[in-house]
């Protein structure tokens, strides 16, 4: 049993010449230094290391992609691609990280909330859902022709480039098509609430 | 290193195969394929048909399991299911329902 004193228990790994197809659930860090496909949810931590593949849409805690990940993640707390990390999906969580590097197409949901604030502090929603996280050359800002009004001053820097309907925020809104949050109070603002922190640090 | 544990709170439903040692802890349906060795630990569940050099286990097992070279059910462990293998180690306390086949032309 030589070989299982190694391992310290508690903490899954899938080594690197591992594939496992199907659906893989559970409760506790996971580490993939090998390949998995199908589905994966977890409740901790899954941590995709440079060698490890993951073709599988993985509802989790928390992720750290620094190999390659191909579907789409759901993550509860964080989404991390580090400098090695690739991605190609997309990607729902109240803190998604993106460092110098890594490599990432798809799409970005931060939701509405910036991470550790309760739900009645909202009074002022965000209506830009997708923060230029991507790499591709932003669109110029939409003309204001229709939201100027609403706009509050100074806020055209923040213009939402990547609003991808028209220009009635509440209808940007129901395309994130998220689940938990219930329908804010107020009416909503363009670009009122553009707070949350997106890290993104893409160099060409 | 280089060893993959399947933790015990984790469930896995399909195919795993890989070419290094595998140690479940937790659970594991559907088929085991390996080129190495394979422990259930005590913790272990599976339900799988398994093909592998060595197996041993300590958990539960049923199903199928078809070894190149050993298997060894350790005590305590439960198994339902034929084994084939050259060589089958079945330790006192372990319970066990299946054929057995040594049947494995001379090497």
């Amino acid at each position: 049993m030589a070989a299982k004193d190694l391992v310290t228990s508690g903490n899954t790994v899938i080594g690197p010449s591992i594939l496992i197809n199907g659906k893989l659930t559970g409760d506790e860090d996971l580490t993939v230094r090998g390949r998995v496909e199908g589905e994966l949810s977890l409740t901790k931590t899954l941590i995709v290391e440079p060698s490890g593949v993951v073709k599988a849409n993985v509802t989790v805690k928390n992720a750290v992609v620094s190999g390659v990940v191909v579907g789409n993640i759901q993550a509860t707390e964080s989404v991390e691609l580090t400098q090695e990390g690739r991605m190609v999906g997309d990607i729902r969580a109240p803190r998604v990280i993106i460092v110098d590097g890594a490599s990432f197409r798809g799409r970005v949901d931060m939701g509405e909330l910036p991470p550790g604030r309760s739900l009645p502090e909202r009074t002022t929603p965000r209506t830009q859902l997708r923060p230029t996280v991507r790499s591709l050359p932003a669109p110029p800002p939409r003309p204001a022709a229709a939201t100027t009004a609403a706009r509050p001053g100074g806020a055209s820097s923040a213009a939402p480039a990547k609003k991808s309907g028209g220009g009635m925020p509440g209808i940007v809104r129901g395309e994130s098509a998220r689940p938990a949050p219930p329908p804010p109070p107020a009416p909503p603002v363009v670009a009122a609430g553009a707070k949350k922190k997106v890290v993104l640090k893409k160099k060409k | 290193m280089a060893n993959t544990v399947i933790g015990s709170s984790i469930v896995i439903d399909g195919e795993i195969s890989g070419d290094e040692d595998l140690v479940i802890q937790g659970t594991v349906k559907g088929k085991i394929s390996l080129r190495e060795s394979l422990f259930v630990e005590g913790s272990g569940v599976v339900e799988a048909d398994i093909e592998t050099q060595n197996v041993e286990i300590a958990g539960r097992v049923t199903g199928n399991i078809q070894a190149s070279d050993k298997v060894e059910l350790k005590a305590d462990c439960r198994v339902v299911g034929d084994v084939k293998a050259p060589r089958i180690l079945i330790a006192d306390g372990a319970s066990f329902k299946g054929n057995v086949d040594m049947d494995v032309k001379e090497r």
